[in-house]
């Protein structure tokens, strides 16, 4: 009889092991969603509400390599820049902020997977990405659509989700006018349509997202430009609440609603 | 949406019944209900050729939304010759899909208007919670302040892209970036926890057999229910006891269904059945990106209507 007892302890105590492993320390079914280490169909599993600290640059502050950047910019890009100012930001006009500058704003990010697709939601400017995560080609050239998160396509590496993103539309920002990590800097961070960027998205731990960019700019950048890795944590909550930017609200209304 | 869209969509909307065609050998291939490793749909890439392949399904004499319409309502689901696609994680339906046009195969069986309480006529006319904003007697609705669309009015207009993730329903729009993001009740039972009251409010799904059966509560009290006939008809406003019960289920592999009814206690006197509607699947796996933008001169108008309307009332005072 003990030794029934007894192997039904050790078995009880293999499968927690074995639990806790699968689940890489997470909660399975802590909401709707699953968030074991993989998922059904075995890629690594990215789906929760992830947060990261709220990055940019200024007062001797630079949280996001924007130096770096700002001494990339080619001299006509440096021209063009000089007439520029916060009011041409289309975030200004609720356009959404494409990945990396999505990344660093500090703001609830969702991601979801299903075969073959990841989809990534963002609160702040509401919008979400469809990534396919096959390695399938880019949309063709002839269909592709110039706009402002661009064409996705992603692959795994390993672990790591490595997302090519190209078709942007020129209109975007890679960071916001507050952010002015010289004396020199005139806040405004413009991109052309010859962005691309790539980005590799992480799952360290059950709790922890690390996403970290690449950026060319062949119209803008002399060099490509690296963001820093950025660390997401998962929050505690089920989902992203639903985010509603108004322009009639006024820009410092929503440059405060950024963090920025 | 673009004129150049709007004329492709015309394309696509006579192209729906011959997707049904397209997709015959894809339904043949998953004839067997029991689950099995998923292999991803190889359809087209986002924004890949539709006019070609307009051209290659499209049969002669099927080029106009209405007739696409027609066809759809007239369809009779099939589930044996085309058997309904199931998720490999819980055998339950799989939505994943791209759709459209949206077909109504059975009208509310009594209108909106007649259910609403003769008391809220007062908080109609003045813009229910967004009073003082809208000048409802104009073009304006909350279309064109861009808010988000509310599952009775809007949510479900334009393309539609569906996905069944582990735990989700989502629902893209292609009209503006709208997405809801529905977490389903796995197992365990647990309800997820609701969020701030919002223009979409807080869904939550369950499996009732095959049928998708979500409860949408927690609204902000803005969205319309249905849009104002000016000059007699007021907006059709909701209140923040709206709820939502919307059934959604694929009869078959070529379409989806969706049902919905409405309560609000504070704005009607009974429960509203809305209208049952249909959607054909298309032959792509992803919406495009479009957005909403509110209209510079419109904003300005509701600026000068919102200080006209203060000015009014502190006179009244």
């Amino acid at each position: 009889m003990t030794v029934v007892v007894g192997a039904v302890a050790v078995a009880a105590l293999l499968l927690g092991v074995r639990m806790a492993v699968n689940e890489d320390g997470a909660g399975e079914g802590a909401t709707a969603g699953s968030f074991a280490a993989r998922t059904a169909w075995g890629e690594p599993n990215l789906t929760g509400i992830w947060k990261g600290d709220s990055l940019g640059a200024g007062s001797g502050r630079d949280t996001f390599n924007l130096t770096m950047l700002e001494a990339l910019y080619t001299p006509e890009a440096r021209a063009r820049m000089k007439e520029l100012s916060a009011k041409d930001d289309p975030t200004m006009r609720c356009a959404p902020p494409a990945f990396p500058r999505a990344a660093m704003l500090g703001h609830p990010v969702q991601i979801v997977q299903s075969p073959g697709f990841a989809y990534v939601f963002t609160e702040a400017y509401p919008a979400f990405r469809i990534i396919p995560t096959t390695g399938r080609p880019h949309t063709s050239e002839q269909y592709l659509f110039p706009n402002y998160l661009g064409d996705s396509t992603a692959r795994w590496e390993g672990d790591t989700l490595v997302v090519d993103v190209i078709s942007f539309n020129g209109e975007g920002w890679l960071a916001s006018a507050q952010d002015r990590p010289t004396n020199a800097s005139t806040g405004v961070w413009l991109t052309t349509d010859a962005m691309h960027v790539v980005e590799r998205w992480r799952r360290i731990d059950a709790d922890t997202l690390e996403y970290q960019a690449r950026v060319e700019d062949q119209k803008a950048l002399t060099m490509p430009w690296e963001t820093p890795k950025v660390i997401l944590k998962r929050q505690a909550v089920d989902g992203i609440e639903e985010g509603l930017c108004r322009p009639e609200d006024g820009p410092a209304t929503y440059l405060a609603r950024l963090g920025s | 949406m673009s004129v150049k869209n709007s004329a492709v969509m015309t394309m696509l909307a006579g192209s729906a019944i011959a997707v049904l065609v397209l997709f015959a050998a894809i339904g043949a291939s998953r004839a067997s209900a029991q689950i099995r490793p998923y292999t991803p749909p190889q359809t087209a890439a986002p924004g890949a050729d539709w006019t070609e392949r307009i051209e290659e399904i499209l049969p002669p004499g099927v080029e106009s939304r209405a007739e696409a319409t027609a066809r759809l309502v007239a369809y009779k689901p099939d589930p044996v010759k085309y058997p309904v696609p199931r998720t490999p994680w819980d055998g339950k339906p799989d939505f994943s899909g791209v759709y459209w046009p949206d077909a109504t195969i059975a009208p509310p069986p009594v209108a909106l208007e007649s259910l609403y309480r003769p008391e809220a006529r007062e908080y109609r006319e003045g813009g229910g919670a967004a009073r003082g904003l809208f000048d409802w007697r104009g073009i304006d609705t909350p279309n064109y302040h861009c808010w988000p669309p509310s599952p009775v009015n809007g949510s479900m207009a334009g393309t539609v892209q569906l996905v069944s993730a582990p735990g989700y329903l989502l629902l893209l729009n292609e009209g503006a970036q709208f997405f809801r993001i529905i977490p389903i009740v796995g197992e365990d039972g647990r309800r997820p926890s609701p969020r701030k009251p919002s223009f979409q409010g807080s869904s939550v799904g369950h499996w009732e057999g095959d049928t998708l059966v979500v409860e949408v509560t927690n609204f902000n009290g803005k969205p319309w229910l249905g849009g104002a006939q000016p000059p007699n008809q007021p907006p059709q406003t909701s209140s923040d006891a709206l709820r939502i019960v919307e059934r959604w289920s694929r009869p078959d592999a070529q379409i989806f269904e969706y049902r919905l009814v409405v309560e609000d206690p504070r704005m009607l006197t009974a429960q509203w059945t809305g209208p049952a509607e249909r959607r054909g699947l298309m032959p792509y796996d992803a919406v495009q990106e479009s957005l909403c933008f509110l209209d510079p001169e419109l904003d300005a108008r509701h600026r000068e209507f919102a200080a006209a309307e203060a000015a009014r009332k502190a006179a009244v005072r």
